[in-house]
Parts: C-alpha cells; sequence; structure tokens
C-alpha cells in the first residue's frame, strides 16, 4: 500500500480521520480478526494466522478477505481466537488445522462451525458473538475494546476509529486549562495504584515556572500475575501515545518518555513502530500541524527492577542512576526528571485520556462511585475459569467478577480468597466476596487497587504460603535502602517461611504483627509502605491457619511440603505412615509393612476393608491421574502376613501402673485401651452387646467385615493386656461414679452413636419398617430378619448400601430399592460401595423422597414418594432438593428400611454427673478430649456423631495419651509433630516405560453370581505382583522434605 | 521563614532546612545513625522517624529528608514513633550485634532482646561509607551491590578499585564497626576493624582475602615478615 501524504494541518488531519473512517465503513469485505498479544502467540495464534493466509491464496480471496492481526481481546482462556466478520462470529481454541474450515465453510458459504464456538459450562449453550459469551456480558470494555478493532502496527487502523481525534480537538478547540479542566471533571484518577487524581497532578505541574517538563508514561509492571499495561500497549500503542500528547499539551510538555520493561519485547516492538509511523505522518516534531506545540517520544527501556515502578525510582533510572526511591516532597510534578517539572501516569491512564477528551469527562463520570470513576482492567488469574483480562466499572462486586464473568473455580472448589494489588497488596476473604471494588473500599479491607492484579484462590491455596511467596518476591525487589524495608521484609519472610516449615513459635504472631506494622509505617515509598500488606491481611482474616501451622504443625490446604511430607500419612486420623510401607512392599519387604502398619494401628484388618480411606483423596499421584490404592496394598500386606503366620505378638510390659476404664469396646474403645495397655496401665473395656467391636462387628455385614476378622482384632487387643467386659451397660451395671469408686483412675466414654432417628413421616411406626441399624444388628448377631420380597432402603449413606446388600442377600428378596433425594455425586456412602450395590442388582432410585408409608393392618404395604430437584446451593455447598409439585407415586414394599442418621444415645448421663452435652453428643475440649468433668474423657461417635472408623480410633489413641497425661499430672496439651517417616526408605528407579504403563489395579472381587443369597467377602486381596506394581506407582512424597533428603544422603 | 509546629511548639525553620535541622537548632534530640553533617541526608535507617500531619492522618517521615513545610505539624517522640524506632535498632542489632554505636541505641532505647537470630553480617547498609568515600573523598570506589536482601557493599566488579586510596574514611565513619577497635595500635590507626573481619587480616593473608584488595599496604594488618 502507498505511504499516504505527511500531515501538514489540523485540517490535514480530520480529513485523514474522515477518510479513513468512511473507507473502513465503505469496506464490506469480510474480515477475520485473530488475536496475537503476547499471550496469544504463547497459544499459537501466529501459526493460526499463517495458515488462514495459506488457505485464503488457495483458494484466491487473499484480495476479497482481510486478515486482521490485533493485540489481546482478553480471554486468555479462549486463545488463539478469531472474530469473523460480517456474520460477527467468535471462534475460540481455534487449531490451525482448522483454518481451511474456517476459510471454505465460514467464509465462503457462511456456514457456523458449531464445534469452534464458545460453549458455557454452567448452561451447556454455545455463543455465537463475543458479546454473548459471559465472561464479556457484565464487562465494559471501554479502553481495552478498540484492541478488538485495529492492528496496533498499523496507524492507518487507528486512525479509522477515529484515533487521534482527541488530539486534534485538544488542539483546535481547547486550550490547556481546558484539557485539564475536563480531566477534573472525569473524576480519572492514577491506574497505577495510588489513585491520585490525574487532573490535580496536571495542574501542578502546568502552574511550575521551570522548562522544560517532562511527560512519563509508567509502564514498569512487575507484578506477578498481571499484565493490563501489557496488553494496552502492544493492542492499542497510538491510544496511550495519544493520551500523553494530550498530557503534554496540557502541562507544556515537549519531551515524552515511556518507560518500558525490557520484557516486554512485543509492546516495546509495537510502540517503537507507533512512534515511528506517528513521526513519519508528521505528528511529532516541532511546531505539529502549525499549532505551535512541540513534542516527541522517547523509549527508556527498565531492566525488570520492581522498584522502579515507583515514580521516584523510576526518575532516577531514566536518568541513569541507581532506581531507588528518594523522598518526597519535592513530587515530580514539581521537581521530577533531571530536577524538572513532571508528570507520570501510568498506561491505563494515559490510554483513558482520549476517551474523556472525545466523549468528555462528564460522560466518564458517569461510570463507576463516588470517589472512583470510570472503568478499571483487572487481570483476572489463579483458581478461575475464565483467566483473561477483564474491564469492568469501579464499583462492582468481587462476586460479579469471579462468578458472572470469571465463571467461578475450576472442579467446583470452594473459593477461599482473592489477592488484589499484586504483591503487595493483600488478600481478602470470601466473607468479602460482596465488596465493592474501588480505591477507598479496598484499602479499608486491608488491600489496594495496585495496578489490577487479581488472583483468585480456592480451599487448596494455604495462606501462610501465600504470604511466604509474595514475601520472597518482595525481599528480592526491595531496593534496599531503608532499613525497614530491606531488613524488615527479610525477616518476615524468615518467619513465615519458618512457620510454613512446621517450626513456628507460639510469639512468632505478635512478633510478625509488630514487624510488619513498623515496616508499613517506618518505610519511605510505596514499595516498603505496602510490603507488610501480604502478612497484615493474611494474618487478619487468616489467623487460624497460621496458628494451625505452628501450634498442631497442620497445614490444612495441605501445601507447606515441611510440614505435609506425604499427604497420605499426613492425613490419616491414626497417623499411619502410608508411604512407608508402600516404599516396602515395592521392594517386597513386607514383614517389615506389617511392623509399620501395627505401630500405629490396632485394628488394621479393619481399616484395611472398611477404612474410608482419606489418603487415596489426598494422594498426590491422584492430582493428574489416578491415587495409589493405598488400602488394598495395606489389605494385602495384612493377607500376606496371615497367610505366613506372620504374628505380630507385642513385647512382654509389666502393666503396673493405673486402672483406666473404657466404656464402650467399638474402634474408640479397643484403641485406647491398647494404647494404654502399651502404656503399662490397666484398662478395662466395658461393652453392653455380647460382642466386642461396636459398630464393626455389628453394623457391618459380613459381606464387606467378616465377623472372623473383628473378632480376630479384638483378640489382638486382649493378648495386648486389655480386659473386656461384654454385657455391661452403662447406668445399669455401672455408674462413672461407681467407677471412680472402684479405683478406675479415669474414664473414657466411647458409646458411640447407637440411636437411629426417626423421618417424621406419617405411618413409618408401623410393622416392617426397620431401622438399618437394628437390621444390620440383628443379621451380625445372626438372628434372622425376614424382609419379605420387596424391599425399600431410604438413605444414601454407608449403613443405607449396607443394609440394602444385607436384604439383597436374604433367601426370598428379589428386589430391594434405595431411594435417595439427591444424586449420585451427592451420596455420602463410597463410591465403590455404590458401585458394588449397583453391579449387585439393586435399584438406586435418585432424586426421591418418601412422603407417607402407607399401611394395612398396621403393616407397611407400600410407600408414597415424591420426586426433587436439585435447587440452589446451600450452607453445606450441595445443591438442596426441592420437592417437584404432584409428582408423587408409590412403590409396593415388604418391608421398609430407613437408614437416615444416627446420634449418640447418652441417656445415661444425669445431672449429677457434671458431664455437658450438645443435645445428645457429649461436649468435650477440643485439645485435651475430657468432658466437663476432670477425669472423665470421650471420643469416637458418641461426640462426634455417626462417623468413620478410623476417626473413632483417632480419637481413642488421643484419650490414651491425654488419660497419661491427667494421671501423670503432666500439663494438659497435645504433642504434635511433623509428618516424618519412622525410617526413610529408599525409592525404587521405575522406568520411564513402567511409570507410563502402570495404572491403579482392579481389587479382584467375587462376580455378582457368586455373591448372590450368601455372605461371603466380597473383595479379594491384590495378588502380590499387582500390589508391587501399585505401590512402584508411589510418587514418594515423604523424601521431598529436607529430613528425607537428609536421611537418604541428599538425593533420593 | 517558615513556620512550623513541632511537639506543640511553634518554630521557625529556614528555607532549605530539613525537620531534623529544624530539630536539632531547637534542641530536639532525634537519634540518627545514616545521617552525617557533610554527607547528603540519606533516609535510610529510619531511625530519625517522625510523625506528620494531623491526626488522624497522620505518616511518619524521615526527619533527615524531608523538607520543612510551612505549618505542617511534626511529632517528634510519640508512642508511634519509638516504636518503629525500637523495632529499626532491633533489626540492626540482629544484623550487627557487635556495634558499640547500636548497643549503646539499644540500651538507649530500652531495647533488651533480639528476637531475630543474629546475622553478624556487621554491616547495617547505612550507606555512610559510600557517601563518604564519594562525596568527602571523591573517589567513589566503593558502592551498593544488587537490591533487596542480596544486597552489599563491594568495589566494582568485587576486584580492587584503582580509585581506592585507601584514605580508610569508610572504615573510620563506619557505625557497625567503628567501636570495636581492639587492633595493637589502635591509637595509631584509624579503627582495626579489619582486625574482626573474617578471615582476620592477623593471620596469613594474600591477596585473595585482604579486605581491601591489596595486602599489606594499608598497615593495619599484621604481616609476616618471615617470607
Amino acid at each position: 500500500m502507498k505511504a499516504l501524504p505527511v500531515l501538514k494541518t489540523t485540517r490535514d488531519l480530520k480529513n485523514r480521520i474522515s477518510g479513513l473512517k468512511k473507507r473502513r465503513t465503505e469496506d464490506k469485505r469480510p474480515v477475520l480478526t485473530v488475536s496475537a498479544g503476547t499471550c496469544g502467540r504463547a497459544r499459537g495464534s501466529l501459526k493460526v494466522i499463517s495458515a488462514l493466509e495459506k488457505s485464503l491464496k488457495a483458494s484466491k480471496l487473499e484480495k476479497n478477505v482481510r486478515v486482521r492481526v490485533t493485540g489481546c481481546h482478553g480471554f486468555c482462556e479462549a486463545e488463539p481466537n478469531i472474530i469473523i466478520q460480517p456474520q460477527d462470529l467468535f471462534y475460540q481454541k481455534v487449531d490451525p488445522k482448522r483454518a481451511d474450515d474456517i476459510v471454505g465453510r465460514t467464509v465462503k458459504k457462511k456456514q457456523v462451525l458449531e464445534d469452534l464456538l464458545y460453549k458455557d459450562p454452567a448452561t451447556g449453550g454455545t455463543a455465537r458473538r463475543e458479546h454473548e459469551i459471559p465472561f464479556y456480558k457484565k464487562q465494559n470494555r471501554f479502553v481495552l475494546g478498540d484492541n478488538a478493532l485495529i492492528d496496533p502496527t498499523r496507524i492507518d487502523d487507528y486512525f479509522s476509529i477515529g484515533g487521534y481525534g482527541a488530539l486534534l480537538k485538544v488542539l483546535t478547540k481547547m486550550s490547556p486549562e481546558e484539557v485539564i479542566g475536563e480531566v477534573k471533571t472525569s473524576g480519572l484518577r492514577g491506574r497505577g495504584g495510588a489513585g491520585f487524581p490525574t487532573g490535580r497532578k496536571w495542574e501542578v505541574a502546568r502552574a511550575q515556572k521551570a522548562a522544560p517538563k517532562y511527560i512519563i508514561c509508567n509502564a514498569d509492571e512487575g507484578d506477578p500475575g498481571a499484565y493490563m499495561d501489557r496488553s494496552l500497549l502492544e493492542g492499542n500503542p497510538h491510544r496511550v501515545l495519544e493520551g500523553m500528547m494530550i498530557g503534554a499539551f496540557a502541562i507544556g510538555a515537549r519531551e515524552g518518555i515511556i518507560y518500558v520493561r525490557d520484557e516486554y519485547p512485543l509492546a516495546v516492538e509495537n510502540v517503537t513502530a507507533a512512534i515511528e509511523a506517528l513521526r513519519g505522518a508528521g505528528l511529532l516534531g516541532e511546531n505539529i500541524l502549525g499549532t505551535g506545540f512541540d513534542f516527541d517520544f522517547r523509549i527508556a527501556k527498565g531492566a525488570g527492577a520492581f522498584v522502579c515502578g515507583e515514580e521516584t525510582a523510576m526518575i532516577a533510572s531514566i536518568e541513569g542512576k541507581v532506581g531507588e526511591p528518594r523522598q518526597r516532597p519535592p513530587y515530580p510534578a514539581i521537581k521530577g526528571l533531571l530536577g524538572k517539572p513532571t508528570v507520570i501516569n501510568n498506561v491505563e491512564t494515559w490510554g483513558t485520556v482520549p476517551l474523556v477528551i472525545t466523549k468528555g469527562g462528564a460522560a466518564f463520570a458517569s461510570i463507576g462511585t463516588a470517589g472512583s470513576k470510570g472503568t478499571k482492567i483487572f487481570s483476572l488469574v489463579g483458581k478461575i475459569n475464565n483467566t483473561g483480562l477483564v474491564e469492568v466499572p469501579m464499583g462492582i462486586t468481587l462476586r460479579e467478577i469471579i462468578y458472572d464473568i470469571g465463571g467461578g473455580i475450576p472442579g467446583d472448589k470452594r473459593f477461599k480468597a482473592v489477592q488484589t494489588g499484586g504483591p503487595a497488596g493483600g488478600c481478602l476473604p470470601a466473607s468479602k466476596i460482596d465488596l465493592p471494588i474501588d480505591y477507598e473500599s479496598l484499602a479499608a479491607a486491608g488491600s489496594i487497587m495496585g495496578s489490577g492484579g487479581m488472583i483468585v484462590m480456592d480451599e487448596s491455596t494455604c495462606m501462610v504460603d501465600v504470604a511466604k511467596y509474595f514475601l520472597n518476591f518482595l525481599r528480592d525487589e526491595s531496593c534496599g535502602k531503608c532499613l525497614s524495608c530491606r531488613e524488615g521484609t527479610q525477616r518476615l519472610w524468615e518467619i513465615v517461611e519458618r512457620i510454613s516449615k512446621g517450626q513456628g513459635k507460639d510469639d512468632d504472631l505478635v512478633l510478625l504483627e509488630e514487624l510488619a506494622e513498623s515496616v508499613k509505617d517506618a518505610s519511605m515509598c510505596g514499595l516498603g509502605q505496602n510490603a507488610a500488606n501480604p502478612v497484615l491481611s493474611t494474618l487478619k482474616y487468616f489467623k487460624a491457619e497460621y496458628r494451625q501451622h505452628i501450634r498442631r504443625k497442620k497445614c490444612p490446604a495441605l501445601v507447606c511440603k515441611e510440614i505435609v511430607s506425604s499427604p497420605c500419612h499426613y492425613v490419616c486420623p491414626i497417623g499411619q505412615e502410608a508411604s512407608t510401607y508402600i516404599a516396602l512392599v515395592s521392594q517386597g519387604r513386607y514383614e517389615e509393612a506389617y511392623r509399620v502398619i501395627l505401630k500405629d494401628n490396632p485394628l488394621p484388618s479393619i481399616c484395611a476393608r472398611v477404612c474410608h480411606h482419606p489418603c487415596e483423596l489426598a494422594c498426590r499421584a491422584g492430582e493428574s491421574g489416578e491415587p495409589i490404592s493405598i488400602r488394598a496394598i495395606k489389605r494385602f500386606v495384612l493377607d500376606w502376613a496371615e497367610a505366613n503366620g506372620v504374628r505380630y505378638v507385642p513385647e512382654p510390659l509389666r502393666q503396673n501402673k493405673e486402672k483406666v476404664a473404657i466404656i464402650g469396646g467399638g474402634p474408640a474403645g479397643l484403641t485406647a485401651g491398647y494404647f494404654l495397655a502399651r502404656k503399662g496401665y490397666r484398662p478395662t473395656i466395658y461393652e453392653a452387646l455380647p460382642v466386642s467391636g461396636g459398630m464393626t462387628a455389628v453394623g457391618i455385614p459380613d459381606h464387606r467385615l467378616p465377623k472372623e476378622i473383628v473378632a480376630r482384632e479384638v483378640d489382638f487387643i486382649k493378648a495386648s493386656g486389655v480386659t473386656i467386659r461384654t454385657g455391661q451397660v452403662l447406668g445399669r451395671d455401672i455408674t462413672i461414679d461407681g467407677l471412680f469408686r472402684d479405683g478406675y483412675k479415669a474414664v473414657f466414654c466411647a458409646t458411640g452413636a447407637g440411636k437411629s432417628l426417626a423421618m417424621g413421616i406419617p405411618g413409618e411406626e408401623a410393622e416392617g419398617v426397620l431401622h438399618s441399624l437394628e437390621y444390620l444388628r440383628e443379621i451380625n448377631l445372626g438372628r434372622t430378619v425376614p424382609v419379605g420380597k420387596r424391599v425399600c432402603v431410604v438413605g444414601g449413606g454407608n449403613s443405607a448400601i449396607d443394609a440394602a446388600r444385607a436384604a439383597h442377600r436374604q433367601p426370598g428378596c428379589e428386589k430391594v430399592s434405595i431411594l435417595y433425594r439427591r444424586t449420585k455425586a451427592e451420596m455420602p456412602a463410597l463410591a465403590e460401595e455404590v458401585d458394588a450395590a449397583i453391579e449387585e442388582g439393586i435399584d438406586l432410585q435418585f432424586l426421591v423422597a418418601p412422603v407417607r408409608v402407607i399401611t394395612a393392618y398396621g403393616k407397611a404395604t407400600a410407600i408414597e414418594c415424591v420426586r426433587m430437584r436439585l435447587g440452589d446451593k446451600d450452607s453445606s455447598g450441595r445443591r438442596r432438593p426441592v420437592p417437584v409439585e404432584g409428582s408423587n407415586f408409590t412403590m409396593p414394599l415388604d418391608t421398609l428400611i430407613l437408614a437416615i442418621s444416627e446420634r449418640p444415645d447418652t441417656s445415661y448421663i444425669g445431672e449429677g454427673d457434671e458431664i455437658r452435652r450438645v443435645e445428645e453428643n457429649i461436649h468435650i475440649d477440643e485439645e485435651t478430649a475430657m468432658t466437663t468433668r476432670a477425669g472423665v474423657f470421650a471420643g469416637g461417635d458418641a461426640v462426634t456423631g455417626p462417623n468413620m472408623v478410623v476417626e473413632a480410633m483417632a480419637a481413642g489413641k488421643v484419650a490414651a495419651e491425654m488419660i497419661e497425661k491427667y494421671i501423670r499430672g503432666l500439663p494438659m496439651q497435645r504433642d504434635y509433630w511433623l509428618t516424618r517417616p519412622s525410617t526413610y526408605v529408599p525409592s525404587v528407579s521405575v522406568s520411564e516405560a513402567e511409570a507410563a504403563r502402570a495404572e491403579r489395579p482392579k481389587i479382584p472381587t467375587l462376580s455378582p453370581a457368586q455373591r448372590r443369597k450368601n455372605f461371603r467377602e466380597v473383595e479379594r486381596t491384590l495378588s502380590e505382583a499387582s500390589a508391587c506394581r501399585e505401590a512402584r506407582r508411589c510418587l514418594r512424597c515423604d523424601l521431598e522434605t529436607e529430613d528425607g533428603k537428609a536421611a537418604l544422603g541428599g538425593n533420593p | 521563614m517558615i513556620r512550623l509546629i513541632m511537639n506543640g511548639l511553634e518554630v521557625q525553620a529556614e528555607e532549605g532546612w530539613t525537620l531534623l535541622e529544624t530539630a536539632q537548632f531547637y534542641g530536639l534530640e532525634i537519634p540518627t545513625l545514616c545521617h552525617n553533617e557533610g554527607l547528603t541526608p540519606w533516609g535510610g535507617c529510619r531511625l530519625c522517624v517522625v510523625e506528620i500531619g494531623a491526626k488522624p492522618k497522620t505518616r511518619l517521615v524521615s526527619s533527615c529528608t524531608y523538607p520543612a513545610e510551612e505549618g505542617l505539624v511534626v511529632q517528634t517522640d510519640t508512642k508511634r514513633v519509638i516504636r518503629a524506632r525500637r523495632m529499626m535498632i532491633e533489626l540492626m542489632l540482629s544484623t550487627a550485634p557487635m556495634s558499640k554505636k547500636i548497643q549503646d541505641l539499644a540500651s538507649k532505647f530500652g531495647v533488651t532482646e533480639q528476637r531475630y537470630p543474629p546475622r553478624n553480617e556487621e554491616c547495617v547498609y547505612c550507606g555512610l561509607c559510600v557517601r563518604m568515600c564519594d562525596e568527602q573523598m571523591d573517589a567513589r570506589a566503593i558502592g551498593f551491590q544488587n537490591r533487596g536482601h542480596k544486597r552489599k557493599i563491594s568495589t566494582p566488579f568485587d576486584i580492587r578499585s584503582e580509585d581506592c586510596r585507601l584514605c580508610g574514611a569508610c572504615i573510620y565513619i563506619c557505625p557497625a564497626c567503628s567501636a570495636r577497635c581492639q587492633g595493637p595500635s589502635a591509637e595509631t590507626d584509624i579503627c582495626n576493624a579489619c582486625l574482626q573481619i573474617e578471615p582476620t587480616c592477623l593471620e596469613e593473608y594474600g591477596e585473595l582475602n585482604c579486605w581491601m584488595y591489596d595486602a599489606g599496604r594499608c598497615g593495619t594488618c599484621v604481616q609476616d615478615k618471615s617470607k
């Protein structure tokens, strides 16, 4: 294309703009707009462009179709994307291979390629146009919007959308004072972070007599995860240059400097080209367009120092000095670059100025809140579905940005916090989600607007780790001049690092807070004054998490490596060293593995069958594939030991210490008894039922957990020195006072949760209506309970599945249906149990709730149900089921089993016992496990309500520890340790081929036919080969800690 | 004349005075460390912070760099000021615990505990030596390297500087080592701080471990004459 002539007068400029505008509207050729900012290029948009050009050439369309290469459109998630005119289609995530399709079908035949359209993951609907996409719907792309309209390397494109019209208006129709007045009317505040009113800054600089004056564009954007300035500079450099020229005209400056970091090569390239194009058009130099306005640009490249974004440090850097801030006053507007009046504004501010002039200050001021006007660009990153640049009106709430624009958190995880304002900003918790975003409200909440970084965090983020990360950044990026900032950030980082390693001290939080306040107070520049924000804001909102790290050496988000070590070991309530025994199994050292298991677990065979395995849910191998089958490996070890006659006989111990009474022979009681016996005490367990084992004995049918296994474990406990007396009911045969009188020094109440809850529907007291617990107890005690041909089970927990599978095994039973009011995804039962039930032919009905039991002659004959649908989320985060009107139906039945919920039966506690209860649950001190009565401890389901086996065992273990402390008169504080294995096992070398091939083994089971009408155990043990193979798949997280590395000589 | 309020008193400052100079003129004591009358104000040690402005929007600034402004309200020893100063002293104490000057400051401000693990860097990066070398000795032989926690003071490229005349002014002015002179000729030599530097100059030395990159010339170390 022929270069257009140089512009000589303002009339030339006016004609150029209107001419190109006209040409743009008259050009009816189809346009393919491809986004190619740095982010788009990283995702291959340049390949898409060349593929499109090739394919256009092949179909001889290159003259008739335009390909427009633009900057970033903001929707990083959808890059590379194409907007196709005239249809205005938005294609996302375009592969270069689809270029022929796009040209052949969409351009030529006007077809829509459905698979390239944006699909809303929430509704499943597709959006054809950009503005139909939820990401764009709530945005107001005031400044960024034009990025999609122009090729940043072509000044004519900018002219054709009216570009430099604002400059023309200023040069021809306005005085400098009027320009400043307009900017002041707009209420525009600096977008770099501090939010100083732009008009006022200009006014001060204008009033200075000294000359020359300077204009600086601050493009030293250095926050991790923020790139709005880069995007604007790359995608629309002329907008920024025009803004600077208007500013220069307003204050009387002759030179403009763009301070851009060298790490932004495309931005540097596009701005350089834009300046050259301006010069070529005659818009730079002396006496521009004959108006007497002299102006030129210069680019200063920064070397990537975060502190140089501070204006006085930036001036020092431009002057060629060390980039360190200096004292203000004097402010740069009075004494800036080379001691002359200088106005420094951020890229985004300069980019907004032309729009303020063309659309008018009042129009701009109509957007936003009272103190913060206009729109603001945020880079929305982190744990968010729609990563990208969003431009929103001030005053929008965080919720709108995160959920409506950002599309929420991936994987439906819980939103935890959002970090605004870059490294020196603060973290706002979920409770602040309705906070309107403007300068004042963010500052009041303990964060800052900053330049607009917005990092979303979900529940898998540890706030101590976040604070550590940002402090590490700041201690590197502090210039080091002020002691408070240099030493302060370093010491803050040291303390937080120590906490994240589980080495924090009790008074660390006081010191942290004190030091952070001093850093904030005593530092000279904005960096130092805000450097403590990551600590202060996380301390303000997440102090409990810090305390957990310090006191309990726990990192709830499983992030801090030195604390968590191997997550399987870390999350186990009884602290089983899963990683250790897996490692031993991988090397064939089964006997050692067996001993490692027994060290922490007196009921291993029970756990190996029915544990809900939190270890597998936390397993790091599960993050990118399938978790290690830890429970199956454990079962293999125990079955191997049983088959090979390897028995762990506890070493004989003289039990000569005090007597302890344990009420309840379930997992909690047995575990407490075992550990007390191992400490030398003389525990006696009082069990109400004729058998010990609690729920594991009478609550779980034999097809999951055979009676012999439970009996074997109980025998082991007895052998370790625990006396068990069955058939002893508290309140009938024994009393707490009586036990103390008999010389017991402490009592542990682990009476479980054995009371079934009624549903509260008419007819449920009819004959033929059973409660799952009673039903399971009866059959587990060997009694026959006839259920008839048709059975319905109401509920979605493990006990519902157990009852259903047990009933299905009864002779004569033909059909068992489980009715659950939510869907399969919400079922609290273990997924593998649900699948096994389906496999066995049990009918699962979801979104169904019982309304009443239909009876005949006092006996249940049918159940009337209503269909449900899932409504909004309730407080637990699950979607609440809502009945569907008029959808009632009935199901005939012989037996109805209710498996709703249970609660503890603690009616044996009277007024005089001085034991506080919350409803029926016993209240204990969380730290000491002691009830309100000294010497009486409690744990397990009696405290928590119905819970998992391993949780009850953990309560028993804690009780044993605390009972010893109580009897010995030691301080009643629990001991907490870092998760470390008792022995480090070297890792095995696994070839890449093996690693690629390895997959989680399927646990062998009896076929559904083999299971029919009998109670044989369904799950079988893994073969030795597959157990070893699976163990070799372990990632060995335990070796990642410093101790782990040291134990194995540095390099595992 | 600039009129301002300092600790509730109406005071007058000459054009160009800093808040520190004003306070000193009126006999108000403000502690300093990186400040020296012969050198440009630096504002690095943050000891001389004072509280300015009207409540509730007051803030702390370093008085050695902040110019006296008409009508400014200044408080030189509020609780907030003292708290910040004490924290600065504690931070300095943990990096250079052996410095007499810093120890004196600590005892004066009642900083009795040091809650950070000591680092014994023997430098608080106050920049006095750098400014001394530049402004008074006109040598610019030493300067700051790096930023943040990696900051250190050294010669360009860590090699012996041709501009260094071994005048010793840097050692003379150093607050972190100036009081520790225990050398054999403490009276005649400037401070013998080099004796405290690891590896000490009393042992075998060579070009590589001489602090000034010129073994023997400064005369503060004991030379092994037998070689």
